[in-house]
């Protein structure tokens, strides 16, 4: 980003206080990342509370990404890519090999930069995780895709045609259902990849009316490349440049009263 | 109009004036023959194409009666007959071949895809599936006489329909893997993010976002083995009657019946080659036009 960019106290007001006392639930220590022989994380200390949304922001290549993938482990579906240290949930270390990786992401949600809506109806976009976990009767099942659709703002435009298939809704309304996919297995986080990059902005603008509804029962952790985005939608930021953890603090701290020189730099537009 | 504001301003720019040199001659030249060449070789390959499928109409629909379908091809210089026999046992053959090789394909391009992607043992398979993809028909042929036409005692359906199934395993192979290729990564990092193991990704994710590339590949593999002549000459060779139903013995099939007849000198059975060729070929046509619908239908979803 080149153009300088001014974070306003009144974007930042209107915003719900960051809780630093609210309980932690993913808490990191020490946390280094390898693809291959390059070193991704440079040990890396951080703690996600409980019901707030944390955002990840930071310059293209700094890490951000890769910290966002360790939590549900995807990056194991790539065999060069490993991560040592510990990530704590429930008391687990979930980088510990012994953890059942399928059990662990129906435990944590992840929402993907692209909208990702398989090919197959609606209804089974949505019904596909609960499947696979849970026996829910026929009415139960429906009353669940019912609540989640709802839970992502999509139940009004999609009820009509819940037998159609999910690639045919818009961009924005397919990256609902992927939240509506999401939520349905009621997780107990949910991660944003860059949600709304590949958004227009009014969908940009309805995602994250949701995201600061889905605050009130999951803990959410959300990368972005949009400062605005984080400054309106998180109540706790951490900033990373290579590879590093650089700051992590309330929002309103971090953009109004950066610690570091380097974040200071970064939220002001120096470089990034 | 305020004329001091750039934006407004009219901006007046001298023109370049455009000259023919600016462009050698010598590449208006080199371009004009490379039109003139690729026309001639297009109109080359056009001629050589129509004229074989009007040759081939026009000689087989001399010979295109009802009586095709329903009589079984006539003894060494009789008249009347069919090829009826001929057309159920290359059906029964391309079937077997076909139900053989279609598992086998898509679980091994699967294999490829999504299990084995860059292992050394993927590269070994992909490299001998490229070598059996463009081995000549005749060796398999062999291979299957070796395997099984001297084992059992006797030509027969099963050894044409393996050998069939030995030439369209590569092409499905292949075709699988490509297609399961082209879905993207994110979709499969969608379905294991919800906590769904490889195998049901697999299923009901990638195998579904291929499905019709993947059936297309059945098709022209389909096509592919419908007319192959060669690997039947040693396996099911032909027979000039109607076949027994467990499918020993020689099976009567479309391509090796249009072999032996159209080298034969009686020109009733010069004819029913012709009517077996036309309708060899209608039939190829009519799986390729069918699996470009099934493209067409998946690129309009």
């Amino acid at each position: 980003m080149n153009a300088p960019t001014e974070i306003t106290q009144a974007q930042l007001t209107g915003r719900h206080q960051a809780d630093e006392n609210a309980p932690i639930r993913i808490a990191v220590k020490d946390l280094n990342f390898y693809y291959g022989s390059f070193h991704g994380l440079k040990s890396v200390n951080l703690n996600f509370h409980d019901r707030q949304v944390t955002a990840l922001i930071g310059p293209s290549g700094c890490g951000k990404s890769t910290l966002l993938r360790t939590f549900n482990r995807i990056y194991s579906l790539y065999p060069e890519q490993r991560a040592e240290g510990q990530i704590m949930l429930d008391g687990r270390n979930i980088l510990d090999p012994r953890i059942d990786l399928n059990e662990l992401r129906s435990k944590i949600g992840m929402v993907f930069q692209k909208p990702t809506p398989f090919p197959m109806s609606i209804y089974d976009n949505v019904a596909f995780g609960l499947r696979l976990y849970e026996r829910l009767s026929k009415a139960d099942l429906d009353i669940r895709v019912e609540e989640s659709l709802r839970k992502a703002a999509l139940w009004d435009e999609a009820k009509d045609k819940l037998k159609q298939s999910g690639m045919g809704l818009s961009g924005g309304q397919q990256q609902r259902l992927c939240i509506a996919r999401t939520v349905a297995q009621r997780p107990e986080v949910i991660l944003f990849d860059e949600p709304t990059s590949a958004l227009d902005p009014i969908s940009t603008g309805r995602i994250e009316e949701l995201i600061e509804q889905l605050r009130s029962e999951f803990t959410i952790v959300i990368v972005t490349h949009n400062m605005q985005q984080a400054a309106r939608i998180s109540q706790f930021t951490a900033f990373m440049y290579l590879d590093e953890l650089v700051e992590f603090g309330p929002t309103t701290r971090i953009f109004m009263n950066p610690e570091k020189r380097q974040t200071q730099d970064y939220i002001t537009g120096r470089f990034g | 109009m305020d004329s001091a504001n750039p934006l407004t301003a009219p901006t007046v720019r001298e023109a370049a004036p455009i000259s023919a040199s600016r462009v050698r001659s010598g590449r208006r030249v080199a371009d004009k023959i490379l039109v003139v060449a690729s026309t001639v070789a297009t109109l080359i390959g056009i001629v050589v194409l129509g004229s074989i499928l009007l040759m081939l109409i026009v000689e087989g629909v001399k010979g295109f009666s009802p009586l095709l379908f329903t009589e079984p091809t006539p003894g060494p210089g009789s008249e009347g007959g069919g090829i009826a026999n001929a057309i159920l046992g290359s059906l029964v053959l391309t079937f077997i071949g076909i139900v053989i090789a279609t598992p086998i394909g898509v679980l091994a391009g699967t294999y490829l895809a999504e299990y084995g992607r860059a292992s050394k043992l993927a590269d070994l398979i992909r490299f001998l599936n490229d070598i059996l993809l463009s081995a000549p028909s005749i060796l398999i042929g062999l291979f299957v006489y070796t395997l099984m036409v001297r084992t059992m005692g006797s030509y027969s359906g099963w050894a044409g329909g393996v050998a069939l199934a030995i030439i369209a395993t590569p092409v499905i192979v292949r075709t699988t893997e490509d297609m399961l290729r082209l879905v993207p990564s994110t979709l499969r990092e969608a379905g294991a993010a919800l906590g769904a193991p490889p195998s049901i990704v697999i299923k009901a994710i990638t195998w579904r976002a291929a499905s019709a590339g993947i059936v297309t590949g059945i098709i022209l593999a389909l096509a592919r083995i419908a007319g192959e002549t060669a690997p039947l000459l040693f396996t099911a060779l032909n027979n000039n009657s109607w076949f027994s139903p467990n499918l020993m013995g020689g099976i009567p099939n479309l391509p090796v019946m249009i072999y032996q007849f159209a080298l034969s000198p009686y020109p009733n059975w010069q004819q029913l080659a012709w009517a077996g060729a036309l309708l060899i070929t209608i039939t190829i046509l009519a799986l390729s036009i069918v699996a470009r619908f099934v493209i067409k239908s998946e690129r309009a979803r």
